[in-house]
């Protein structure tokens, strides 16, 4: 089993390479990057413009040599600062280099090293998905096995529509609908308009530090978790009642076994398999942060660091989102494989 | 009327069944999967319960315990009388107290009676934990006994195995020193050896019947399908179609002188060596479906012998000779 792992460690390295390399050669190839940018303004700025669509659509590589009116050498010294002088596999395995030593590169737009933003941006993003994840988690096992035990009742009926309206809602417009109706517009004033915490925040005592960061947490946080409660408490429920209807249920009736044994020891052990198991799947998505979401309330996480940074074609912040999302979702997946491992005797990975 | 044998053992007997009937409500039909079986269970005895698939044997069986799932399963009348209480009226929690101590269940499937997720010495311990309350370590030492008991090599280690480890014959050797383990005085085994190998099959019925050896007066509730095991392992048999018995009485006595034409072409269809080269005589047809038994006897649908009445008037079950119960109209006359 340990070589499984190992192989399965090992193989996670095409994976990123493959990955990387695909998203480093559309950077190349997408229109509107940052040199055509800088050529933009220097246009604009030199009162030359009119030749904008043209150059918004051309892609980095034709640019140097077409007619522009940026003097030769000044083209040249751009490509060669943004790393467009060199053809794409040369260029990508310098960026490899890099990272691997843990150089993420420039920001264009910031200035800043890439790893200090996201590495600021990260923990608001850890922030929100953990503790979405954990209330997902602790509100959908128990009731999926309520809804289970109590297949066909009213409470079962009544909590599927409200678990199917609540998967229906993408998590942004929900967040919308919060800021609209509690933001403290025509209606209630019970949220903040979003933010990750209030300004002078840092001045605050200590009770007011942490009832300032609830009330910014409660509306983000339902938004994240909305999406994953009717699967995971579908899963659950229908799970548990797999489990419920096999023979060795019977059994352990037969014995003489407690119904309550029957059912959360026996039954339940079983029916949390598949539910473990996803639990490494999800947090390399949770962790990620969600860039909608984050766009609707105005918090700075990782998703709203790369939704920005690919409109504002900001490619080292593209590729260091990118190799963070990259090694979550990996390592997540690897994690599922543990956890299989951990909680079903029967699978061994040879 | 109780089935009974011919000479009544003495005392009372271990379990009194009288006109259980149990039924299945299916997509707004109901079907009766046992309408009015009766029989008596005697001290030492294994009393064997034959038919075909659907004839009613196993719901009979999950019946007597109450394992029937409900819904769509109830049981809607009679009595399961044990140790001079129903079981079909008490409260659930005392059926539970008698599951697994005084009345033993192995069902047909053996790879998947078994929970996967933990150790077959968890599972062999539990009744003892909940029965008898033994510590974990006297458990731990009864189930080592009693899988030990049952040929399990190196039982003492293969107690931290999972199920998934053994093989199917072993699992059900698992499975019997489960519901050994507190010695019950009642044992109900569901086709037991139907889904092992020939060789498995005996060793397998031989354990089941070693219960006697441990317990004085345990009684074996056995159901197959299989006629040579009946005649090998079983005192008395009940033979069942249609959610009823047909025909009941020694195993001697069934096989010498079968007298329902049901039971005449099970026996039919049992292959025999002198026979070689000839055709297997079958019953023709198949078992009606059970939302639509005849009105009258239930086998006239496939009886050789079938006569006008058998459609309309369901015959009794009678003694035709002492100890031997039939219920065909063409025996009636025979007393």
């Amino acid at each position: 089993m340990g070589a499984y792992f190992a192989r399965r460690f090992l193989l996670m390295i095409p994976t990123f390479l493959g990955i990387t390399f695909m998203v480093f050669l559309i950077t190349r190839f997408v229109p509107g990057g940052p040199i055509e940018q800088m050529v933009l303004q220097l246009e604009q700025g030199g009162g030359k413009g009119g030749e904008t669509g043209a150059a918004a659509t051309a892609g980095a590589a034709q640019n140097t040599g077409r007619g522009s009116r940026i003097p030769p050498e000044v083209m040249a010294e751009l490509n060669k600062k943004f790393g467009f002088d060199k053809p794409v596999p040369v260029a990508y395995a310098h960026w490899l280099w890099d990272v691997v030593r843990l150089d993420l590169g420039k920001s264009y737009k910031y200035d800043t090293p890439v790893i200090d933003l996201v590495t600021a941006r990260f923990p608001v993003s850890i922030y929100f998905g953990l503790i979405g994840f954990t209330l997902a988690y602790l509100v959908c096992i128990p009731l999926g096995v309520m809804k289970a035990i109590h297949h066909g009742s009213a409470f079962d009926l009544v909590s599927s529509v409200v678990v199917f309206v609540g998967y229906s809602i993408p998590g942004w417009a929900l967040g919308t609908l919060l800021l609209v109706y509690f933001g403290g517009g025509s209606f209630w004033n019970l949220i903040p308009l979003g933010g990750f915490r209030s300004p002078g925040w840092e001045q605050m005592d200590w009770w007011n530090k942490i009832t300032d960061q609830v009330h910014h947490t409660i509306a983000p946080v339902i938004c994240f978790a909305i999406g994953s409660f009717a699967t995971l408490t579908v899963l659950m429920k229908n799970s548990l009642m797999e489990n419920l209807g096999q023979d060795y249920v019977r059994t352990a009736f037969a014995k003489g076994l407690p119904e309550k044994r029957v059912i959360f020891v026996h039954a339940l052990r079983n029916s949390l398999i598949p539910v473990c198991t996803g639990l490494g799947h999800a947090i390399g998505i949770i962790m990620a942060g969600s860039y909608l979401i984050e766009f609707t309330f105005n918090i700075n996480g990782l998703g709203l660091l790369g939704y920005n940074s690919v409109i504002e074609r900001d490619y080292a912040v593209v590729m260091g989102v990118l190799v963070i999302n990259t090694l979550l979702v990996l390592v997540g997946n690897m994690l599922s494989d543990v956890l299989y491992v951990v909680v079903d005797p029967r699978i061994r990975f040879s | 009327m109780s089935v009974q044998p011919a000479q009544k053992p003495a005392g009372a007997p271990l379990l009194q069944v009288k006109n259980l009937q149990t039924h299945f409500a299916v997509g707004g039909m109901v079907a009766k999967a046992v309408s009015g079986v009766s029989f008596d269970l005697h001290k030492g005895e294994v009393l064997g319960i034959v038919g075909e698939s659907g004839s009613g044997k196993s719901v009979t069986a999950l019946s007597l315990i109450r394992l029937i799932p409900d819904p769509p399963g109830k049981i809607v009348g009679g009595e399961v009388i044990f140790n001079g209480q129903d079981l079909l009226k008490m409260p659930i929690e005392d059926v539970r107290k008698i599951r697994g101590r005084d009345i033993g269940m192995i069902f047909q499937e053996p790879m998947t009676s078994l929970n996967p997720v933990f150790t077959i010495g968890k599972q062999v311990m539990e009744p003892l934990l909940f029965h008898e309350k033994l510590s974990k370590a006297e458990a731990r030492n009864r189930a080592i006994e009693a899988l030990a008991g049952v040929g399990i090599p190196d039982a003492a280690r293969r107690l931290d195995d999972y199920p998934h480890q053994f093989s199917g014959g072993m699992r059900q050797r698992v499975m019997i020193a489960m519901m050994m383990v507190c010695n019950p005085a009642i044992l109900i085994a569901d086709e037991p050896s139907t889904a092992l190998d020939v060789t498995i099959q005996a060793q397998v019925l031989e354990l089941m019947l070693d219960l006697r050896r441990k317990r004085e007066g345990a009684a074996i509730i056995l159901i197959t399908h299989d006629l040579a095991v009946v005649a090998e392992t079983c005192d008395r048999v009940l033979v069942m179609y249609g959610g009823k018995v047909q025909e009941a009485s020694t195993v001697v006595d069934l096989f010498e002188n079968p007298m329902h034409p049901y039971t005449r072409g099970l026996m039919k269809s049992i292959p025999h060596a002198q026979d070689k080269g000839k055709r297997l005589t079958a019953i023709r047809g198949n078992v009606p479906s059970i939302f639509d038994l005849p009105d009258g006897c239930k086998f006239c649908t496939r009886c050789p012998d079938v006569m006008d009445r058998c459609w309309t008037v369901e015959p009794e079950l009678r003694e035709v000779t002492p100890g031997h119960w039939v219920r065909c109209h063409l025996t009636e006359d025979k007393k």
